[in-house]
């Protein structure tokens, strides 16, 4: 099958309006971010390679520097790279051809969702141009960000921008769910991806606005001089933590749903095996993480005080979640099950991503408990459980996303040898980069800092062993990248459906789908699943 | 695909399909609201803001200018969904206002007796917010007429009700742009105190959005006075200002009422 249109035109890219193309915009622009965020992590580690300055200037200005790389770090990967790489590009290439619909419900409002998002990125990287750059971490706590000398307001529109694209993308979606699945379609007949992406987008329609309207409050504080956040003045500084909170608690389900849903696929796809209790990972697992959710935001407080009733509710809330989180990764292992098993390149990310998903789950348990938390808490031991559950998990998705649909996506094959040297490059780095801090985080070194020389002098050796492990990471990342950019433009030729899967978007569209996704319209019936394999 | 063109039915050609629209807003966006705000309040330069907002401005209107223009004229990949799209939407703006409004309860619930905080004028106009109730609710009225005229294709009164409409939306930021000066007169400014603190944040923010309803209601007229109306699109605008008019409810009898 042909597609309408060759050659490249840049007009059909940046006014574009079909969900593919918008997709690709949401993967380029999130890659983009990923890189600058990625360089800020490898800064981070140099300095932190030994205790006292290393890169930054003196120990006067050095926390300063330091503050502005972990800002840049955390707020580009989250808002930047992991909720656009996977509600933004993976949502949008897919989500529409895995219903069978020809576009989402409104095109012009989803090119909107990518230029803000777009715009965002902008904002976020004005960090390297102004004399003032943000250093409020991601979290932006007052009252440091009020009378930081760090511009807040970068910070401040780098949120509302991402969030208003995320909430418009949504609604977007979310109509488009609803109302444009194919004749026939059912609801136990959708893609995990789309359910995950249904339940995660419910989260964000709800649960930004509050970060909008906690941001926003903070910039009428820092720029009018009002004191919603000030206590000598009738305000509350808690009040932001738990407002950012209560939405940037269920992020990290907007970030864990679609990648889980993306590991469905895969796995699916490559044991040719139905999905083990479809239903139970469905309704017990999505539909039920997002009813408790926003029930468990209170234990990023536990250091912040509070009385104890309150720390221990929190703890039985918090235990709740690995319930729902253990149905989805119990079906996701009974999906492999007696399956005959094509080991390639978004398997070794799916396998790696089950021992993830294993490690980061578990060292999840002790930060949730009370009493262990007030040691733990606030040490390496969370930075890394976080990086292993959030960042790299999350990562690996984004990343076996893109290998598992790209024949679709750019109509080539990917260089398999390049790719899996990339992988193991990127699964060692990670473990040797975040062990170490296990390890000092439950002999006590602390997050955040960037001087760590009135600690023990043995914690310097497990820094440089981290160090080492993200320019691994780094050399691995730039493989994956770079294998994806030189296959698109001479990877052999794919067929229209290389992995033999039974989804709409392989079995029904061109390679890669033209205008209008379907040469004619789907409808399926009612014994047709994704996942119907003889 | 066809095995010759000749007399065959042709397929369908379809194009890649494309708006200019969207990134014109967006760009629109940045420059006014994110460099303009960022120019002048960071860095108190007012060339820069004026060069952001000289260039955002434009940009802004142009954008939507060109999206109505086709919202109105192109065929939607699926008709009706808009009713359906902008409630769900609006299940976002209550979450926006339930923040700010958690934040206003922490404050006062906090504050215990000593509320209002010193620095309050003790002879705070309780007739405006009644009469800007009256008001809106007006409004919101006559656009259920301006409605109902539609559904009986008589343009005209549509176009004359939907401007009444405007009008008294008009009258209504007026009385907060009165309702404000007045305020800043006696010495009450949004860093006086914590009820300083919520009353400009919150009527504030709720003025925005009756900017913002009233920006689409303009929208509206401007194509009514072209011949062109939709009633998914008049339903959505008219819905979004029954909800400004509903929190208003609430910010009365919040903000100041309590």
């Amino acid at each position: 099958m042909s597609t309408a249109s060759s050659g490249f035109k840049l007009s059909e890219w940046i006014f574009s309006t079909d969900h593919k193309r918008i997709g690709i915009l949401y993967l380029i622009g999130s890659i983009a971010a990923f890189a600058v965020a990625g360089i800020m992590a490898l800064l981070i580690r140099i300095e932190q390679s030994a205790p006292g300055p290393t890169i930054v200037s003196d120990v006067y200005t050095g926390g300063d520097q330091y503050n502005v790389w972990l800002y840049f770090h955390g707020a580009a990967m989250i808002l930047g790279f992991l909720i656009p790489g996977l509600t933004g590009f993976a949502a949008n290439y897919l989500l529409p051809l895995m219903i069978g619909a020809k576009d989402v419900a409104f095109p012009r409002i989803n090119a909107l969702s990518v230029w803000l998002f777009w715009a965002g990125i902008v904002v976020a990287l004005m960090t390297f141009i102004v004399p003032d750059k943000p250093d409020v971490m991601w979290t932006g706590y007052p009252p440091y960000s009020v009378t930081t000398a760090g511009n807040t307001s970068l910070y401040v529109f780098t949120v509302h921008l991402m969030g208003f694209s995320s909430i418009l993308a949504a609604v977007n979606f979310l109509v488009t769910i609803i109302y444009m699945r194919a004749p026939g379609m059912g609801w136990n007949q959708l893609n995990m991806f789309v359910w995950s992406c249904f339940t995660a987008l419910i989260i964000q329609l709800i649960f930004v606005p509050v970060l909008a309207s906690a941001v926003t409050l903070l910039l009428f504080d820092r720029y009018l001089g009002t004191h919603f956040f000030d206590p000598a003045n009738g305000g509350d500084v808690l009040l932001y933590q738990n407002l950012f909170w209560f939405y940037s608690h269920p992020a990290v389900y907007v970030i864990f749903l679609p990648a889980m849903g993306i590991f469905y696929e895969i796995f699916a796809t490559m044991a040719k095996n139905p999905i083990f209790n479809y239903k139970a990972a469905v309704y017990g697992g999505m539909c039920l993480l997002v009813a408790i959710s926003g029930e468990v935001w209170i234990h990023h407080l536990y250091y912040s005080g509070m009385p104890d009733w309150l720390r221990l509710g929190q703890m039985v809330t918090t235990l709740l979640i690995s319930v729902p989180v253990g149905l989805m990764t119990i079906s996701l292992f009974g999906t492999l099950y007696k399956g005959a098993i094509t080991f390639n390149i978004p398997m070794y990310y799916g396998t790696a991503a089950l021992y993830l998903l294993l490690i980061g789950g578990l060292t999840g348990i002790p930060l949730a408990l009370t009493a262990m938390s007030v040691h733990l808490g606030e040490t390496s031991f969370t930075h890394a459980h976080f990086h292993f559950i959030m960042g790299i998990f999350a990562t690996f998705s984004v990343f076996a996303a893109v290998d598992f649909w790209f024949p679709k996506i750019s109509g080539r094959m990917l260089n398999v040898k390049q790719g899996k040297i990339g992988f193991w490059f990127n699964f060692i780095g990670v473990n040797i980069t975040f062990w170490p801090l296990f390890i000092i985080g439950v002999e006590g070194m602390p997050r955040r800092y960037w001087d760590y020389s009135q600690f023990p002098a043995h914690f310097a050796g497990y820094h440089k062993v981290a160090t080492i492990g993200a320019f691994i990471v780094a050399i691995g990342m730039v493989m994956t990248i770079s294998n994806w950019i030189l296959s698109a433009i001479k990877g052999e030729k794919a067929t229209d459906n290389p992995w033999g899967s039974n989804s709409l978007e392989w079995t029904h569209t061109a390679t890669p789908p033209g205008p209008g996704n379907f040469p004619k319209p789907v409808t399926v019936d009612a014994n047709w699943t994704p996942y119907t394999y003889k | 695909m066809s095995k010759s063109a000749s007399g065959h039915a042709q397929p369908h050609v379809h194009h890649w399909e494309t708006s200019a629209a969207p990134l014109l807003i967006v760009l629109g966006i940045l420059l006014l609201v994110v460099f303009g705000f960022v120019s002048w309040f960071s860095y108190n330069n007012i060339l820069y803001t004026q060069i952001c907002a000289g260039l955002g401005v434009p940009l802004l209107l142009a954008g939507i200018a060109k999206w109505t223009a086709e919202a109105l004229t192109q065929e939607p990949v699926m008709e009706g969904l808009t009713p359906i799209a902008l409630p769900i939407f609006i299940v976002s703006e209550v979450f926006i206002f339930l923040g700010l409004f958690i934040s206003y309860w922490t404050m006062r619930l906090s504050a215990g007796p000593n509320w209002p905080p010193a620095g309050t004028p003790t002879d705070m106009n309780l007739v405006l917010p009644i009469i800007m109730t009256v008001i809106l609710v007006a409004s919101s009225l006559t656009f259920h007429v301006a409605e109902e005229k539609m559904t009986h294709n008589d343009i005209g009164g549509f176009r004359l009700w939907l401007f009444l409409s405007i009008v008294l939306g008009g009258i209504f930021l007026g009385c907060t742009i009165y309702e404000y000066s007045h305020l800043f007169h006696m010495n009450f400014k949004p860093s006086t105190n914590a009820y300083s603190t919520a009353f400009y944040s919150i009527t504030g923010f709720h003025a925005s959005h009756v900017v913002v309803g009233l920006g689409a209601f303009l929208t509206v007229l401007i194509a009514a006075m072209a011949g062109r109306t939709n009633k998914y699109l008049t339903f959505c605008v008219g819905l979004y200002w029954h909800f400004v008019d509903v929190v208003w409810f609430f910010v009365v009898s919040q903000i100041y009422y309590w």
